[in-house]
């Protein structure tokens, strides 16, 4: 590399690093926390029992607990974890980006004057529809399909010993308070061997197991963010080849929303901030921009690399293009309506 | 490697992050690299990343009771710090980047980089409508009532305003043949320059970070051959402004009068907001 191309690189390194750090900090420390502190199970007494409400629910969490695409990786890690079902997690981890007020802020303020409604009505909408369809196929699905296999592993084990738990748990003498996630009743005797929570472990040895857990996350999330940072600082200072023949695809109404999604994927935006981006893209069509809109927060280079602490490599690169191929029909045919309704 | 080392491992790492994002903030170079509503964000980050890292080094050697039953055969698949990666690959991986590229960064891109991203591009190239629309309609008597001016009688405008008049027909109108004055960074004109009679004046347009920063350009007309000014030093040029189109390329061309080398803005680079 020579001198001005490191000088180029770093620039853009840095500061999409100090772009992106503080939100992977912000969701490496909700995950250590919900590692140590939130019982298992927890999460799904919030979901409806029905499975499709309970993944239709999970693509509306993000208007709860808003995060961005690179701190809702850790956080869904680990609530999948804690036992949350991976369909409901695969859609919170797709949908919650988009799907929050921050963005819809963002996007609204981004495109004034060019229907800025519309588009962050469109975007919302269609961020929501992706994840839950994902999120219903994933339902269907083994979790080995999905998963990478250590993790996979840990849930099945984690399923097997719970439901070990459960059997001995009901014998006579068993009794939990609520905090344990199954309330057996008023009793007070409480056998630790078995529920699973050491309820007189020391409040300050916890504290330093979240921060353990945290610094755990951030450095397994850091690592692959700082690689995908990398290759998205030589693609974005124009070291790697391939930038030029993006701009001769913008007129083409099949191409143009392809060419901005494999924009999407390799500058790696924030969701909170990539419409002010697209916003600048006057060559592109309206349809282009919300497909950029709607896939860069659910597929890109640094999420490819986060994605792979959870996933297995060949889901993700089915849900790849299974997104890629959904989300660029619907932008195209959602654009066409539009105009063929203002004609 | 033991969990203790593996820590201390992790927590240096953190550190270097946290201890970068802390000095570029503190120093103020982080104006380069992000956009204002973003840099007491890092600030916050790097603090965070700070106390993550400190207290995790302080108590590496501690004991901690996670508050989970880890006894019997799950023990293995309930470790709450078993990672990805090999510590050592993890540490390297999380270091090398960082620790590189301050080392390598000048603060600024090189003329190749800045022409990859749209230096040279027709400022027709770069119509973003909300940016236009959120600068301030005007004409000729709106100019000669409010804009400020030199004691010498040019009329000082931001490049932003100049460049974006190429794509608005009502500003042009407004600023065809007026005299101005304005700042940016001075390079090389490397299109439509047979006789080296030109340069060309750009700042930075960020949006959140400089990844997503495009160049605003002008044209320095200056009919002999321009001055020797440092490449990408800051300079003040005063001219009259035109917009010619050249090639079938409508252009913001400044005949320039007077240039001489400035003081770096306090904010460089044009920021969203």
């Amino acid at each position: 590399m020579s001198p001005e191309s490191q000088q180029d690189f770093a620039l853009a390194f840095l500061s999409i690093l100090f772009e992106g750090a503080p939100f992977i900090l912000f969701g490496t420390l909700v995950s250590g926390f919900i590692d140590i502190y939130l019982p298992p199970g927890t999460m799904d007494r919030f979901l409806p029992k029905n499975k499709t409400l309970a993944v239709m629910s999970a693509g509306l969490m993000g208007a709860v607990f808003p995060v961005c695409e690179c701190a809702v990786v850790p956080v869904i890690r680990r609530l999948v974890k804690k036992g949350l079902p991976v369909s409901c997690a695969i859609t919170y981890m797709l949908a919650a980006p988009i799907v929050n007020p921050i963005t819809a802020l963002s996007t609204w303020k981004a495109f004034q004057g060019q229907g800025a409604g519309m588009m962050t009505c469109s975007r919302l909408l269609l961020g929501f529809l992706i994840a839950v369809g994902v999120g219903l196929i994933v339902s269907r699905l083994s979790l080995r399909s999905i998963l990478k296999p250590q993790l996979a592993e840990e849930l099945e084990n984690d399923a097997a010993r719970s439901a070990a738990k459960e059997a001995k748990s009901h014998k006579p003498d068993h009794k939990h308070d609520g905090c344990c996630g199954h309330d057996h009743g008023d009793h007070h005797h409480h056998d630790h061997g078995d529920c699973g929570h050491d309820h007189g472990a020391p409040q300050d040895n916890r504290l330093v197991a979240a921060f353990r857990s945290a610094l755990k996350d951030f450095v397994d999330v850091g690592v692959y963010f700082s690689i995908g940072v990398a290759i998205t600082a030589l693609f974005n200072t124009g070291i790697a080849p391939g930038a030029e023949w993006l701009d001769g695809l913008a007129q083409n109404p099949y191409q143009a929303p392809a060419a901005l999604m494999v924009l999407a994927f390799i500058l790696s935006l924030c969701s909170t901030s990539d419409a002010f981006i697209a916003a600048t893209l006057h060559k592109f069509s309206w349809g282009a921009k919300l497909a950029f809109l709607t896939f860069g927060p659910m597929m890109d280079v640094k999420l490819i690399f986060l994605y792979q602490t959870v996933m297995r490599r060949r889901f993700i690169l089915f849900l790849a293009i299974g997104i890629f191929l959904a989300i660029g029909g619907i932008s195209i045919f959602w654009q066409n309506l539009l105009l063929s309704s203002m004609k | 490697m033991k969990p203790t080392l593996r820590r201390i491992l992790f927590s240096l790492a953190v550190l270097l992050w946290s201890g970068v994002l802390l000095y570029f903030h503190a120093s103020g170079r982080i104006n380069v690299y992000l956009a204002p509503d973003f840099r007491p964000i890092a600030l916050v980050g790097g603090l965070g990343l700070a106390v993550l890292g400190l207290f995790n080094l302080f108590t590496a050697g501690q004991s901690a009771d996670c508050g989970h039953d880890h006894e019997g055969a799950d023990a293995e698949g309930h470790d709450h710090e078993a990672s990805d990666l090999p510590p050592l690959t993890a540490f390297l991986l999380m270091v090398v980047p960082v620790a590189l590229s301050v080392a390598w960064t000048k603060d600024e891109y090189s003329a190749n980089a800045l022409t990859s991203k749209g230096l040279y591009d027709a400022p027709a190239d770069f119509n973003a409508p909300f940016l236009a629309a959120s600068l301030p309609p005007f004409t000729r008597e709106d100019i000669e009532k409010s804009q400020p001016k030199t004691d010498d009688g040019f009329y000082k405008f931001n490049l932003m305003e100049l460049f974006f008049a190429a794509g608005d027909r009502e500003m042009q109108k407004a600023l065809d043949g007026l005299k101005v004055e304005t700042e940016g960074r001075w390079i090389d004109e490397i299109q439509r320059n047979p006789n080296g009679t030109r340069k060309r004046l750009y700042r930075l347009f960020i949006t959140c970070c400089a990844a997503d920063s495009r160049p605003i350009p002008i044209v320095l007309e200056f009919g002999k051959t321009p001055p020797e000014m440092p490449e990408n030093g800051w300079v003040r040029v005063a001219g009259v402004m035109t917009f010619p189109t050249e090639e079938g390329i409508l252009q913001p061309v400044l005949q320039v009068e007077r240039a001489l080398a400035a003081e770096p803005p306090y904010e460089e680079s044009f920021m969203r907001e």
